[in-house]
This record gives structure tokens, C-alpha cells and sequence, in this order.
């Protein structure tokens, strides 16, 4: 049971991780596209947000996994589950962390970026060195929600048949016809999330020298 | 229409003169809200000139854009012999190009009424970090001068505190220390003294008149009257867009020519 449940747990955590390496990143280019002073690429990235917070993040893996069958006629490999869940995540999760990104961008003064133009400050210098690091503090505590809310919901990979953790407890539990399979998941879930949450409290405290 | 190549070459003809800033037939709107109405004005070189008047005359915007975080509608910005702007024949301001808007950068520096520190930073790198990263200047050396200049401001402990710990009047002689490091031939100041309280009020003052007294170039918008009086050698009164008197500072203070002027620091009188 427990070797099951660790191999669940590996799926589980490779989903954890590929989906911030994905999201993280692509979240900064739907923050920029939101903020853009371009009325046509703002209004894409709204609708993008606005499309993939707006549906059950289950119905979006579905909707990648079967799609190009049912809209394209195209016979996917038997590994596409694994893509449709990456593509899924990363791409849901971005419209999440943009607009953390976004409320973390407007939150620093336009005194600050006036001061820093005024000093000769580059515009790179400017957000490398002056907004970002105000960006990361601000948005830390929004960014732990996030990061904690996606520990779990990986289990909606199960929908993928993707072996991950809760796909395996759900069948052990029928298997054994015991519920120890299912609280055995909830609690490692638990110290996956006990984990992120000891990170990110070191990060705070390193960057609760100042307030703004 | 003029290039900015014209401009260019405007630059290299004029020659330098005691001016430190000269702005000429400035006008500036916010859409059909007209914040500056022809306003010319210049800064010699170890002057200092205050300039007085009702909040939403145009103080604040003149000095915005003489600091080049606006840009003007129409006339002649010129620092030195670096022209920033000038009209075209439809008497449109067209700006100089990147390069040199950055030179004219290096001619001023501001501090704002609320300080506008970076608050990530300690107070010796706040006044360091420019200069490392755009005057690239050698880290040892920058940190040097921010050391000295934080230690004639009075703040030679404070230098390893975030601004988050400093008091307003603290801060904003951090920002001071943060200007002057840069070396600008003319350092201006928005309502430096608007966010304190008297007392501190009083400190950052006392750094001001100490660099008047070493003939650093200053302009300087104020609501400190007495202040005005006794620092500034020249000093205008902005009202409604347009420079209503200007001559020395104490003359205008003392004896002001103009009903309007005589109502504004009248109020002052009583107060």
C-alpha cells in the first residue's frame, strides 16, 4: 500500500513542480499582456483570466485532453495524458499568479519609479532592482495561498487516469475496502502543504526588514 | 517640423552661459485643464530661487516638468547647453532624443515631498546604489561618499537603518544625501517639508540653508515663507498657471507689488 501510495505521491509532486516552473513564468507574461497599454492584447489577457478562473479547472483538463479528438479529429499518443495535465495546470495556475503579479506591480508608488527615473535608473534597473523586490514581498503571502491550494488540487489529474496520489488511495480504498488508503493521502497532502508553508515563512521573515 | 537632429545641433551651437536651467514660454495642460500658461523662468548658477503659491497654481507641475517626469505642451527646456525641448514651427515642444535626455538627467536631481525612498534599502545604500548603478562608480567608492554625505546630513549613525525606521525628517535628509551624491549642478525640491511635523520641519531647513550658504544650486517650492525670505535669493509667485510676480526674494516677500500676492502672504502674515 504504502509503495503505491509513494509512487502516487511522485506523480503527484511532478505535477507540483512542472506546473510553477510552467506557471510562474508564463503568470509574468499574462500580468505584462493584462497591464498592456494596448487595448486588444489587454482584452485577450482579461478573457484568458477571465475563462480560466471561471471554469472548474477539471472541465479545463478534459477539455485539453479530449479536445483535439473531438474538435480536430486527432488521435493522440497514450502519453498525451501526462501533457494534457501539465498544459492544464500551467496554463490555469498562470491566470492565477498574473493577477498576483498584477495587484504586486500596482501596489509600488509611482514615487518609486519617478525617484528611480529621476536618478538616471534604467528601465530595466528600475524593475530589476526597485519594483520586483517590492513585488515579491507584497505578493508572498497571496503567492503561499496559491502554491498551497495547488498541493491538492493535483488530485484533479485523477480525472486524467493519471496514477498520481489520490488516484491511488481512490483505487487501494477499493481494493482493500478501507478508508486508511484515503487518510494515509489526506495526511502526507497535509505535510506536503506543513512543508511549503515552513519555506515561505523563512522567506517572510528574511524580507520583514523593512515595510514599505 | 524640427528633427532631433536640429535639436542636436542646437546643442552643440549654444554656447554656455551663467544659466543653470533656462525654461521659456513653458505651457503644459492635462487635457483642456491648462496647468501652466507661458511660464518662463531661470536659474543661476549658486542661486537659489523659491517658488510660492496656492496648492494647484502649477508649482508642483513646473517642477515636474522641469525634472522631465512630464513633458511640456510647448516651449524651451534647457539645462546648460543641453536642450531638452524647443517648439517646432506650430510651436509644439519636440524633445531631444534617449541620449540626450539622459545627459540632461545628470544636471539635476529632486527631492520629493514624500521622499520617495526606496524602502528595500538601508540608508547608506539608498544613497550608494545610484551611483553604482548608473554613474558606475566603483562599489568601495560609492559607498564612501554615501558614508560622508549621510555623515553632513547629520546621519552618520543611521546609515545601516531601513527608511521604514527613520523619521520623516531623517528620511528626507537621506534623500537630500541621495541627490546630492550624484553631483547635479541644480537640485530641486517639491514642498520638501509638507509631510512634517514642525520640529522636523525645522531639521531638514537647517540642511537647506546650510547648502545655500555653499552656494549650491537650489529651486525650491515652498510654503515656508520665512524660509523663502531669508534662503532664496530670487522667488516667484505662481498663481492659476502664471508667474504673477517674481524678483527677489525678499523684495516680494517684503513689499509685494501685486493684489494677488498681498492676499496669498497675507494669509501667512496672520497665521
Amino acid at each position: 500500500m504504502i509503495g503505491l501510495l509513494g509512487d502516487g505521491l511522485l506523480l503527484t509532486t511532478q505535477i507540483f513542480f512542472v506546473t510553477l516552473i510552467g506557471s510562474l513564468p508564463l503568470g509574468v507574461v499574462v500580468a505584462l499582456c493584462r497591464m498592456s497599454r494596448f487595448k486588444v492584447v489587454a482584452g485577450i489577457a482579461r478573457f484568458y483570466i477571465s475563462i480560466l478562473r471561471g471554469t472548474p479547472l477539471m472541465l479545463q483538463l478534459m477539455a485539453i485532453m479530449f479536445g483535439p479528438y473531438y474538435l480536430f479529429g486527432l488521435q493522440m499518443g497514450s502519453d498525451w495524458k501526462y501533457w494534457a495535465c501539465d498544459i492544464g495546470f500551467i496554463l490555469n495556475y498562470a491566470a492565477y499568479f498574473g493577477e498576483i503579479y498584477r495587484s504586486g506591480i500596482q501596489s509600488v508608488p509611482r514615487g518609486q519609479y519617478e525617484a528611480a527615473n529621476v536618478l538616471g535608473y534604467s528601465r530595466a534597473q528600475t524593475f530589476m532592482k526597485i519594483v520586483l523586490p517590492q513585488v515579491i514581498k507584497h505578493i508572498l503571502p497571496a503567492m503561499g495561498n496559491e502554491i498551497i491550494t495547488l498541493v491538492k488540487d493535483t488530485s484533479l489529474a485523477f480525472v486524467l487516469g493519471i496514477g498520481e496520489m489520490f488516484s491511488q488511495a481512490k483505487a487501494l480504498s477499493a481494493r482493500e475496502v478501507s478508508m486508511v488508503p484515503y487518510a494515509l493521502a489526506a495526511l502526507v497532502y497535509w505535510v506536503f502543504c506543513l512543508i511549503i508553508e515552513f519555506v515561505l515563512g523563512k522567506v517572510e521573515k528574511k524580507l520583514d526588514y523593512y515595510h514599505a | 517640423m524640427r528633427s532631433e537632429n536640429e535639436i542636436a545641433n542646437a546643442n552643440a551651437s549654444t554656447s554656455a552661459c551663467d544659466s543653470v536651467v533656462t525654461l521659456s514660454s513653458a505651457k503644459k495642460a492635462f487635457g483642456k485643464n491648462e496647468v501652466l500658461k507661458d511660464i518662463s523662468l531661470s536659474v543661476n548658477k549658486g542661486d537659489v530661487l523659491a517658488i510660492i503659491g496656492p496648492s494647484g497654481g502649477g508649482k508642483s507641475t513646473l517642477l515636474r516638468c522641469l525634472t522631465l517626469l512630464e513633458t511640456l505642451d510647448s516651449g524651451r527646456l534647457a539645462y546648460g547647453d543641453v536642450v531638452v525641448c524647443d517648439n517646432d514651427g506650430q510651436d509644439k515642444a519636440v524633445y531631444a532624443g534617449k541620449q540626450t535626455l539622459r545627459a540632461a538627467k545628470t544636471h539635476f536631481g529632486l527631492v520629493f515631498q514624500n521622499f520617495n525612498l526606496f524602502p528595500h534599502y538601508s540608508a547608506l545604500k539608498n544613497v550608494a546604489d545610484p551611483l553604482i548603478c548608473v554613474q558606475k562608480m566603483p562599489k568601495a567608492d560609492a559607498y564612501d561618499r554615501a558614508r560622508e554625505l549621510l555623515a553632513k546630513m547629520g546621519l552618520a549613525d543611521k546609515a545601516d537603518m531601513v527608511p521604514c525606521a527613520l523619521s520623516g525628517g531623517q528620511q528626507q535628509r537621506v534623500a537630500i544625501a541621495r541627490a546630492l551624491a550624484m553631483n547635479p549642478e541644480v537640485l530641486f525640491f517639491d514642498e520638501p517639508t509638507s509631510a512634517l511635523d514642525p520640529e522636523l520641519t525645522r531639521e531638514v531647513l537647517r540642511v537647506i540653508r546650510e547648502l545655500a550658504a555653499e552656494h549650491m544650486t537650489m529651486a525650491i517650492v515652498t510654503h515656508e515663507m520665512s524660509f523663502a525670505r531669508d534662503v532664496a535669493d530670487q522667488l516667484i509667485f505662481m498663481d492659476d498657471g502664471r508667474v504673477v510676480e517674481q524678483g527677489r526674494a525678499q523684495d516680494v516677500i517684503g513689499d509685494p507689488q501685486h493684489e494677488r500676492t498681498r492676499v496669498f502672504l497675507a494669509n501667512y502674515q496672520q497665521g
